[in-house]
């Protein structure tokens, strides 16, 4: 079987770095593939050429087998890819029930209903049906977390890419969006790719674990065998010279 | 003033859009007959009819400036291609009636403004100072070319006393329809998106917003209507001459109409077009020495204090009279 999301020898050079080197990835259908790594390992860099926002500088990003690399980002929505932003860019301008709507209008051909009733349906799943009129800006930081994932939630995606979105919040909220990551894949039955660096958060919530390191991937494989890896305990925590 | 008091209550945010659309057509209507049952006179007749296509220019410039948030200094260029082609059209042998010219002239403004392409790859004042370019290039050529705008002294049209009375209704009908566009686009899923893409063009288009198809189409629709006002201006004042339709303070007007009523807003224009005539008329007749500085002065204060202009203080005024009439009732409790 084809993976819904895959990339193959995907990469980003800015001048000399290589922010993304070479990166083979595989989503498959309905499920949770978790990319860790330390910071400056590419994983963001990942995501915009994934979503369009960047263009590759080689390599190829495909969705249920077609090609979608090089397509700008609009586009890739528009194909079911979506991402989140690690720090949240709501609309400032327009209330809660608007910014999803603003999704929800290009979600419109996968799913039924008019866009605004389908934003309602969305940001009650998330939980924020009570401040749907309000600006985002009276919203806390978790509350404008909900907000981002519902915007991108409203697209109607197939595979949905979330930039950190439990990390900086307090440990309660985080078990909550941690759920709601959990019940947008079984309810709602879209695949997820997550950057995380709140690992309890990713070891248990995701399938499979990428380790990205200086834009490599460095190991693959389930949480458990991805943290006995020696290669990502060097990348994480250095080299025993002991 | 009670008709613009009235389109003011059939804007605000509060009412049912039944109430306000009904409140829209009993103004329009109003409008319609009141040169007839006021006994208009000429002058009076020449500042609303100026009144309406201001309005008009206004909010077809906020569609750009104040929904995207990309600001023009070049609407000028629009206004001087839809009112010379228009010309031309009414000068040829056989000449076009009329409001076929304006339509036309409307297109090519339309047309011209697609020409602005590239610069909407530029945001914020990168875009504004390109847009003054492309307004002062449009100002030389069409100074220049002598033969189709007859350079610096301008064409006379074939306007007659009939036609420049119901020019007055084509103005009321133009600034109608183009305050119900405003009041639709805005509503509409392309103007909440025109909001989104004015909040942060890239987070726009991560979630399938088109930012530069809707900014083009925009940009052209804003031009095409403020091309067509051209067309009704120079017909009204049956003349027309380059430093006029094209010169800077043209573009400058536009931007302050919008400034001075609310930008971004449907009312704001309306409002803004309206004070800015009647000052312009006042200031010009009083203290023309004063005409330009009180208008940077005004700028700076609305900028400074009230950046959504008369719409944001009359919001303001609502709101502490709401709150008067709310204490005496809570304090005797």
């Amino acid at each position: 079987m084809a993976a819904l999301l895959a990339t193959r020898a995907l990469s980003r050079h800015f001048g000399g770095l290589r922010a993304v080197d070479g990166v083979d990835l595989e989503l498959g259908e309905g499920e949770i593939l978790g990319v860790i790594g330390p910071n400056g390992a590419g994983k963001t860099t990942l995501f915009s050429l994934i979503a369009g926002s960047l263009r590759p500088t080689s390599g190829e990003v495909f969705l249920s087998g077609w090609p979608i690399s090089g397509r700008p980002a609009h586009r890739v929505v528009r194909a079911g890819v979506v991402r989140t932003h690690q720090i949240v860019r709501p609309f400032p301008n327009l209330t809660v029930a608007e910014n999803v709507t603003v999704g929800a209008i290009h979600g419109s051909p996968r799913a039924p209903g008019s866009p605004r009733e389908r934003a309602a349906e969305i940001v009650s799943f998330v939980g924020l049906s009570e401040r749907a009129g309000e600006l985002p800006g009276t919203l806390t930081l978790a509350g404008r977390k909900r907000l981002e994932l519902a915007r991108a939630l409203a697209t109607a995606p197939r595979v949905l890419m979330l930039d950190e979105v439990v990390a900086g919040v307090n440990p309660s909220e985080a078990m909550t969006l941690a759920g709601l990551i959990r019940r947008i894949r079984d309810e709602r039955g879209v695949s997820i790719v997550m950057i995380e660096h709140v690992m309890p958060a990713v070891m248990s919530l995701s399938d499979r674990v990428v380790v990205l390191d200086h834009g490599k991937k460095i190991a693959e494989g389930t949480p458990a065998e991805v943290s006995r890896e020696p290669a990502v305990i060097e990348a994480y925590l250095g080299k025993d010279h002991g | 003033m009670t008709g613009p008091a009235a389109r003011k209550a059939g804007r605000w945010p509060e009412l049912l859009p039944l109430r306000g659309t009904l409140a829209f057509v009993l103004v329009v209507a109003l409008l319609a007959v009141a040169p007839a049952v006021l006994d208009f006179g000429v002058y009076t007749r020449n500042i609303v009819t100026l009144a309406f296509l201001m309005i008009s220019g206004a909010l077809a410039w906020n569609w750009m400036g104040g929904f995207v948030g990309q600001v023009s200094f070049g609407h000028a260029a629009m206004f001087g291609v839809g009112g010379f082609v228009a010309a031309r059209l009414m000068l040829s042998d056989p000449p076009a009636p009329p409001p076929i010219a304006w339509l036309i002239g409307g297109l090519a403004a339309g047309l011209f403004s697609f020409g602005a392409h590239p610069m909407l790859r530029l945001r914020g004042p990168y875009f504004s100072i390109a847009t003054i370019g492309l307004g002062e290039a449009a100002r030389l050529i069409f100074t220049y070319w002598e033969g189709f705008t007859g350079g610096a002294s301008g064409l006379s049209l074939p306007i007659d006393v009939h036609m420049k009375r119901r020019l007055y209704l084509w103005s009321l009908g133009l600034a109608a329809a183009v305050v119900a566009a405003s009041f639709l686009i805005r509503r509409s899923r392309i103007g909440i998106q025109l909001l989104a893409i004015k909040a942060d063009v890239d987070a726009a288009a991560d979630v399938g917003v088109n930012a530069t198809l809707h900014q083009d189409v925009i940009f052209a629709l804003s031009g095409a209507v403020v091309g067509v006002t051209g067309g009704l201006y120079a017909s009204y004042f049956s003349f027309i001459e380059p430093g006029d339709m094209f010169g800077f303070d043209r573009s400058i007007a536009f931007v302050l109409m919008a400034v001075i009523g609310g930008v971004g807003t449907v009312l704001g224009p309306v409002l803004g077009a309206l004070v800015f005539v009647l000052l312009r008329q006042f200031l010009l007749a009083s203290y023309p020495q004063l005409y330009l500085g009180l208008y940077g002065i005004l700028l700076v204060l609305i900028i400074l204090f009230e950046p959504l202009g008369l719409t944001g203080l009359s919001l303001r005024l609502l709101r502490w009279l709401r709150r008067r009439r709310a204490e005496p009732r809570a304090s005797p409790a």
